[in-house]
């Protein structure tokens, strides 16, 4: 019973250290998350302007821009500090998905 | 056998055409359109001729191409000589794009399903018909099931970046495109290894191993013409294949390798690499992570070990591993393209991306090199609405280790459309895309497509595909549209421009994707999002290119300036430890082997074969076999078996064949080949058609989709063709 409690609980710190960006515990809906990072940074920045590429950062620099609140990353700090918690996990899922060392690197076309 | 006239189309031809369509569709034939195909020999003068830049689009390569166009009717299609990814040459295939456009069997006007799925009764509808019944039918289903209630598959085309746009703002996650049957694995493997997937600098190599590569039938521009450079500058090619393809036969060492056995010798190369330290100290202090798990991992790997598995003789593979090294860093394993094969087929690459690692080839001549940027500007379009009610996530979401979410798994998205897990998949967009011929289990896909309520097909003939849907809408072939710039790669001979103008009007009621998206984007009160005309769009794109316009309209091809070699100087790799990984602490995380760790390929049974797959020359996938310049060469498939495996079935040359596996079965003609394993047959893709509307095709050869069995590499969700295992018997028809 001991050795399973053990396992359970090893299992969950694996999940959660492979979930990645879980700020909020949850990993966020990453397309959400897109739609959310392209119409902010564009409200801000003109419709026309090419939103800061998830490669730019690796995961690493992503979760620290999130931790830290360093939104003069993105510009108008205002419109990034008016975002919910849920709103900007799921940003963080987006970005830390497509980051410049994830399996699956993007740029912000 | 068609007649071959000189001019596009002939009057008989015509008149045998015409009648033909006449019969098989409701409508009449549209004179006014048709006549222009048949221009009168006044009109053929030659007095009015003109020469037109535009792109091939007869396979994936896109080589720059001259149009020689007389009186309104294109006579002759030229190479570009400015355009380098090609060498400045046009292949026979490319030649043969004349046909694509003048083709009898193109489809002509918008066809409403009125028979039962399959059977072939059409009528003949116009497009506003058309557009207002796919709306219906989209808004139907995204209503009752959700909007990713919709499967879009857009083919390898310049226009499918606006089947991706129509996706998002119509709001389905579920796009999937042709690469899950194609070359997914390795872009994985390369990606987790060094970061990005590189492109091969075949021209100046010493040493090229090609294995599961076929690049003198398969053209690769510009690989398949760097290598015969190559080849004549020294370069040499050791080739691994059960087959005896061209390749093979213009290689110095051709071993054709146990099927499935090829991560054992490349593991294997490894070993006497490391265990030599034939590597370079320098490159793998500074670029390699993971040197010494690898040195200890790959000692179980022997050439002498290795030898049993793949039946590559331990001295040679020894003498390989040497010579590689020493001719490294102008030496490489080739990555190759179509690695749809096995159910690790990204380990396999992983394997292969390895040994390029340990010969420090990367950012070399003759090794691998990075993509070079060509500045295209991404066009800010608004941005796609989100629709709360969604889904979370794609319908094959999970089902592979590291699916790439732009390309999906065919496979993964085929079986939870049949399950209709975990939602209800409805309705399906298909264009220039014909999975019912190159994607393996084809009446799998039959199924799947019997659990759909609607489904339509946009293409430029009656493929496979389109017969079984419900509307299907003609496009032009790619010498009548308009289309983007899209940016092309070609390791030392170029990194490019290419876009397409018409060269001749669009034919019959033909119309681009782009028009028929945007205007069934307006019908469905989606019309904001595509408020804007390729003219507009494509300025956008090059405008951060001050000197594209005026390049292509002088030369058809623009060259942006970029460094290839040392690219990556004082630069590190786009991976977790910023340096090339040996060791993938990502798949270790996954659950996944971190080096990849040989496994043997399923024994094939005493009585059944491998069926492999593999491409010639003539075709690409299964989009030009009826065209009648390369029906020609190859009018039907045959079953390319070693006459001694076939004797010993009473098998003789010629003779009609029974190829049956778990999933179907096929006839066709066998051939005999001594330059095939005794264990194993290979047959050509896109013959066997169930279209009617392909009438060189018709009853002619075997359908390889047919009888490949239903298998996904593990990490990617590629298709894993080569897992399939066949019985063969004589016809008794």
């Amino acid at each position: 019973m001991k050795k399973r409690t053990w396992i359970t609980l090893l299992s969950i710190i694996l999940v959660f250290s492979l979930m990645g960006p879980a700020m909020a515990g949850k990993e966020g809906n990453k397309r959400k998350g897109k739609h959310l990072y392209r119409t902010t940074y564009k409200a801000c920045h003109g419709e026309d302007a090419v939103p800061v590429s998830p490669d730019s950062k690796t995961q690493a620099q992503w979760k620290r821009v999130f931790k830290k609140k360093q939104w003069d990353v993105f510009g108008c700090e205002d419109k990034w500090n008016a975002l919910s918690e849920d709103d900007l996990n799921d940003i963080l899922s987006y970005l830390h998905g497509h980051a410049f060392d994830s399996p699956s690197p993007a740029k912000c076309k | 056998m068609a007649e071959n006239t000189n001019t596009p189309i002939s009057r008989r031809s015509f008149l045998k055409w015409s009648g033909a369509v006449s019969a098989a569709a409701v409508a009449g034939t549209n004179a006014p359109v048709l006549h222009a195909l048949v221009p009168s020999e006044k009109k053929r003068s030659g007095k009015n001729t003109e020469l037109k830049y535009s792109v091939c689009d007869m396979c994936l390569n896109k080589c720059g191409l001259i149009a020689r166009v007389e009186d309104g009717v294109v006579k002759k299609l030229d190479p570009n000589p400015k355009f380098l990814k090609s060498r400045g040459m046009l292949c026979a295939k490319g030649n043969a794009g004349i046909r694509q456009l003048y083709d009898p069997d193109r489809l002509k006007y918008p066809l409403l399903r009125t028979g039962k799925r399959g059977e072939g009764k059409w009528q003949r509808i116009s497009w506003g018909q058309a557009l207002e019944h796919a709306a219906k039918n989209l808004n139907k289903i995204a209503e009752k099931y959700s909007r990713c209630g919709v499967l879009f598959t857009p083919g390898s085309d310049l226009q499918s970046t606006f089947v991706h746009r129509f996706a998002e703002v119509f709001g389905s996650y579920n796009v999937c495109t042709h690469e899950s049957s194609c070359l997914l694995s390795r872009n994985r493997a390369y990606l987790d290894t060094f970061g990005e997937v590189p492109s091969a600098d075949v021209l100046y190599s010493r040493y090229i191993i090609t294995t599961g590569a076929n690049p003198f039938e398969a053209i690769i521009t510009p690989d398949s013409i760097d290598l015969m450079t190559a080849r004549k500058n020294g370069c040499r090619l050791v080739v691994l294949d059960p087959r005896y393809t061209k390749t093979a036969a213009m290689a110095d060492e051709w071993y054709p390798v146990k099927p499935g056995s090829d991560m054992a010798f490349f593991l294997s190369l490894a070993n006497v690499i490391t265990s030599e330290k034939l590597y370079d100290p320098k490159f793998a202090e500074e670029k390699l992570h993971g040197l010494e798990e690898l040195t200890e991992h790959v000692k179980q790997y022997t050439p002498g070990w290795a030898a049993k598995e793949c039946d590559i003789p331990a001295e040679a593979i020894t003498r390989i591993a040497r010579e590689l090294a020493k001719a490294a860093p102008a030496s490489m394993v080739y990555p190759g393209r179509r690695t749809s094969d096995y159910t690790n087929s990204t380990q396999v690459r992983r394997a292969m991306a390895i040994v390029n690692a340990l010969l420090g080839n990367w950012d070399q001549p003759g090794g691998l090199t990075a993509a070079r940027k060509v500045n295209i500007k991404s066009v800010q379009l608004p941005e796609a609405p989100f629709y709360d009610d969604n889904p979370e996530d794609r319908i094959d979401s999970g089902k592979a280790h590291m699916l790439f979410e732009e390309e999906g798994s065919f496979k993964h998205m085929r079986d939870g459309i049949i399950a209709q897990e975990p939602y209800p998949v409805k309705g399906w967009l298909v264009y220039k895309y014909n999975p019912l011929q190159t994607v393996a289990n084809r009446n799998k896909t039959l199924e799947m497509i019997d659990r759909l309520d609607f489904m339509m097909t946009v293409d430029i003939t009656m493929s496979d595909t389109a017969w079984m849907s419900d509307l299907v809408l003609p496009a032009p072939s790619y010498l009548e549209r308009q289309d983007p710039a899209s940016a092309l790669q070609g390791s030392s001979a170029c990194a490019c421009v290419v876009t397409r103008d018409p060269v001749v009007p669009e034919l019959f009621e033909s119309k681009p994707a782009f028009w028929i998206l945007k205007e069934l984007a307006k019908k469905m009160d989606l019309g904001e999002y595509f408020d804007f005309d390729l003219d507009s769009y494509r300025k956008e794109q090059l405008s951060t290119m001050p000197a594209a316009p005026k390049a292509l309209a002088e030369d058809g091809v623009y060259y942006n300036p970029g460094q290839l070699y040392g690219a990556y100087e004082g630069k590190v790799f786009r991976t977790r430890s910023k340096k090339i990984e040996l060791y993938n602490s990502r798949y270790e995380d996954l659950g996944v082997d971190p080096m990849p760790v040989y496994r043997p390929p399923r024994e094939v049974p005493e009585d059944r074969f491998r069926m492999v797959v593999g491409r010639n020359a003539y075709f690409t996938h299964a989009t030009n076999h009826n065209n009648i310049l390369l029906y020609e060469l190859m009018p039907e498939n045959g079953l390319w078996i070693h006459p001694v495996s076939a004797s010993k079935l009473g098998i003789k040359d010629g003779d009609r064949v029974v190829v049956k596996s778990r999933v179907g079965k096929t006839e066709l003609k066998a051939t005999f080949k001594k330059g095939i394993r005794k264990d194993t047959v290979y047959m050509a893709t896109g013959f066997g058609v169930i279209s009617k509307g392909l009438s060189n095709l018709v009853g002619k050869g075997g359908c390889m989709s047919e009888i490949l069995d239903d298998f996904a590499d593990d990490l990617s969700g590629n298709m894993a063709m080569h897992e399939t295992f066949v019985s063969i018997s004589r016809s008794a028809s």
